[in-house]
């Protein structure tokens, strides 16, 4: 045995191994003990130090009064709730789609802090089994209400084989200085087709972590988007895996950071078998003194001949202060496979901004309008109406705010 | 005496270190056509830039009158809304923005600087239509970004498209004949003849007598280093067209 040297823990560290003993997760408790929470040491958590950022955990959450409204309101949509990490009684499921439960959280097991803190305090897992092709958009609406608490969920997914489906997750609540701990594990069988998107609408005061792995299987069809456009601290960790012939993922996500926020999106993407295929595209819009963050990896297994896959991070600056981040990773074990990675980074065009004001259009207008443009590649290929308008909403409000 | 639509007075514009407009003196009565003509480098889309409030340029002296007001200090919208149009030389592609939804932005944007109501979506759809056929522009390229993946002429014959919508009481065309084939050529010379009215104006940079063929010019202007070395009547563009540049600008060709 070696013996590790001691890391001075810090008051949430503490807090952390307190509430990890009093639920029983000796073991991870003893990890933090040992290690600390993971600094920019730590690769996957190098530009997201969290013994830096988080400075202290508010108390488990208790089941909390459920009635509220959930952040996004889709036309349309089944909803399912999670409140303070209660699974909510669900209304009639529409056909196709059987709810359940399942004891513990539904990640694998990885050497994540947030993962083993989600697997602690994860009683049951919302499980959703989705049997063929699903017309109505499925909300999983979940919530941090009342005071500050440290709260963990998970939902557990399959999408048969040949089956289809739009999931939606909004993760809000009140204002206070809630850590959230998200997990969502899905699986996609031969031919399935899922659109996953998750849409961080948390308060400003709240540190939002979600952990989203994917197994998409022969001639699967993944897309996803994570939205981070409220949180003061956020990070969603994706680990799609290809595991069947000709499966395809297309990973996007959206970090919109206003001054003092911190939004991370990375993901370790892993090409399993021959013939598989992935487009990640990541965008970026940073304004006062926003930080985002966007880390991508791609994995080829050493036979997984004919890998396809590209990472594409693309920033905006709005301010000369903000702080665009990007570290794209290629991990390739085979050799008969295209992959690569690209990022651009800049301020609006201004050539365009001209055009459009030669016409008539006032400065903020057509800023706005640039913006909207600069995402439209993500939000246009969500084939929901509905849910693209909520999308677009969303942008909008943050565009409006400050 | 009436006022006329545009009057440009001794001016001066830099970018950066460099004077490029040196001594512009222009006055377009309302009503008229005014063709600018002029080697590469001149200045030519440097003026029709200035005219529209590209911020790049710094104006060191002189005016720009539009009806009489001085436009020096506004804003490139405001311009618009005052009635200053610029098709321009290479029309900017803007990916994500759909071209329906920024014709309507605009539309709108310059009512409501004028103080008039917004359009009603089937009013703005038809007067999509009407311009959009005359300037054979199809619903096909209106569904596309803006100018996103148009064609040199296609492009061309889209910004007379905005121009015919927006009606402005200043066009300002540079080069929109280049890149176009001989029948666009057709097409984008009706649709701006039929704009031509008794209280809009227009000044085409071009650097083919050609265009001037199909848009008649009641005064053509050459432009050297920076300000008009000569005008005449539409004659004076036959005789560049056959003399070439250095009779006038004393410079060798
Ligand atoms: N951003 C800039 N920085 C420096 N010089 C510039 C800039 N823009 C234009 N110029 C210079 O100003 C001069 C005039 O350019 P302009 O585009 O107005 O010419 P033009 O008469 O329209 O030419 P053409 O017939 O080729 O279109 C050129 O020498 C050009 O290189
Ligand atoms: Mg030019």
């Amino acid at each position: 045995m070696s013996i590790a040297f001691p890391v001075r823990l810090g008051a949430a560290e503490n807090a952390l191994i307190d509430q990890l003993k009093s639920l029983g997760a000796d073991a991870t408790a003893e990890r933090i003990t040992v290690a600390g929470l993971p600094t920019r040491r730590v690769e996957a958590y190098h530009y997201t130090d969290l013994k830096l950022l988080l400075k202290a955990i508010p108390p488990l959450a208790q089941a909390a009064n459920a009635a509220g409204v959930s952040a996004l309101d889709i036309a349309g949509a089944q909803r399912l709730a999670i409140v303070n990490g209660v699974i909510q009684a669900a209304p009639a499921a529409v056909a196709g789609v059987i709810i359940g439960k399942a004891e513990g959280t539904a990640l694998s097991t990885r050497d994540d802090v947030l993962v083993h803190l989600n697997g602690a305090l994860v009683e049951e897992s919302l499980t959703l089994t989705l049997e063929g092709p699903i017309d109505h958009v499925i909300q999983v609406d979940r919530r941090i209400e009342g005071d500050a608490a440290h709260a963990a969920d998970s939902l557990k997914v399959f999408v048969a084989d040949g089956a289809s489906a739009t999931i939606i997750e909004t993760f809000s609540g009140s204002d206070a200085a809630h850590v959230g701990n998200h997990a969502t594990y899905v699986t996609l069988g031969k031919d399935a087709r899922l659109t996953h998107v998750t849409v961080d609408l948390s308060a400003r005061a709240v540190s939002h972590f979600a952990t989203n792995e994917y197994q998409v299987g022969e001639n699967a069809q993944l897309r996803t988007l994570v939205v981070h456009a409220g949180a003061g601290l956020a990070r969603t960790h994706l680990f799609p895996r290809y595991a069947g012939a000709g499966a395809h993922g297309d990973i996007t996500g959206l970090n919109l950071v206003s001054d003092g926020q911190h939004s991370d999106i990375t993901m370790m993407a892993e090409h399993a078998v021959p013939q598989t295929s992935s487009q990640p595209l990541f965008k970026s819009i940073a304004r006062g003194r926003g930080k985002s963050i966007v880390q991508g990896k791609l994995v080829v297994a050493r036979d997984a001949q004919k890998t396809d896959a590209k990472f594409m991070h693309q920033g905006l600056m709005l301010s000369d202060e903000a702080e665009i981040l990007s570290k794209p990773e290629l991990e390739i074990y085979a050799d008969d496979v295209v992959c690569g990675h690209g990022s651009t980074c800049g301020k609006l065009d201004e050539d365009s901004l001209f055009y459009l004001m030669s016409r008539g259009i006032p400065q903020a207008e057509a800023e706005t309008m640039l913006v909207r443009g600069f995402l439209e590649e993500l939000v246009d290929p969500i084939e929901d109406e509905a849910l693209a308008e909520a999308l677009h909403g969303v942008i909008d409000g943050w565009l409006l705010g400050k | 005496m009436t006022t006329p639509i545009l009057e440009i007075r001794n001016l001066h514009a830099r970018i950066e270190d460099r004077e490029i407009l040196k001594g512009v003196n222009l006055v377009i009565p309302a009503g008229e056509v005014h063709a600018i003509m002029g080697r590469n480098g001149s200045g030519k889309s440097t003026l029709s830039y200035v005219l529209a409030g590209k911020e790049d340029y710094e104006i060191t002296e002189g005016e720009i009158l539009l009806n009489g007001e001085s436009i020096l200090e506004m804003e490139p919208n405001e311009r618009a809304a005052a009635g200053i149009f610029l098709a321009f030389q290479y029309p900017i592609e803007i990916p994500g923005v759909a071209t329906m939804t920024f014709l309507k932005a605009a539309m709108n944007a310059q009512r409501k600087a004028r103080g008039e109501a917004e359009m009603t979506t089937p009013e703005f759809m038809r007067l999509v239509k009407d311009a959009g056929s005359q300037l054979q522009v199809d619903t096909e390229m209106l569904k596309r970004p803006l100018n996103v993946g148009f064609s040199g002429g296609e492009k061309k014959r889209a910004e007379i498209m905005q121009m015919a919508l927006l009606k402005p009481a200043l066009c300002v065309l540079d080069e929109t004949d280049s890149g176009l084939d001989i029948d666009a050529l057709q097409v984008v010379s009706k649709g701006v003849n039929a704009l031509r009215a008794n209280d809009r104006s227009m000044l085409v940079i071009t650097h083919y007598q050609r265009l001037l063929n199909h848009i008649v010019p009641d005064v053509v202007h050459v432009f050297s280093d920076g300000r008009i070395v000569e005008s005449g009547d539409k004659d004076l563009a036959l005789q560049l067209e056959a003399k070439g540049y250095a009779d006038f600008d004393g410079a060798a060709a």
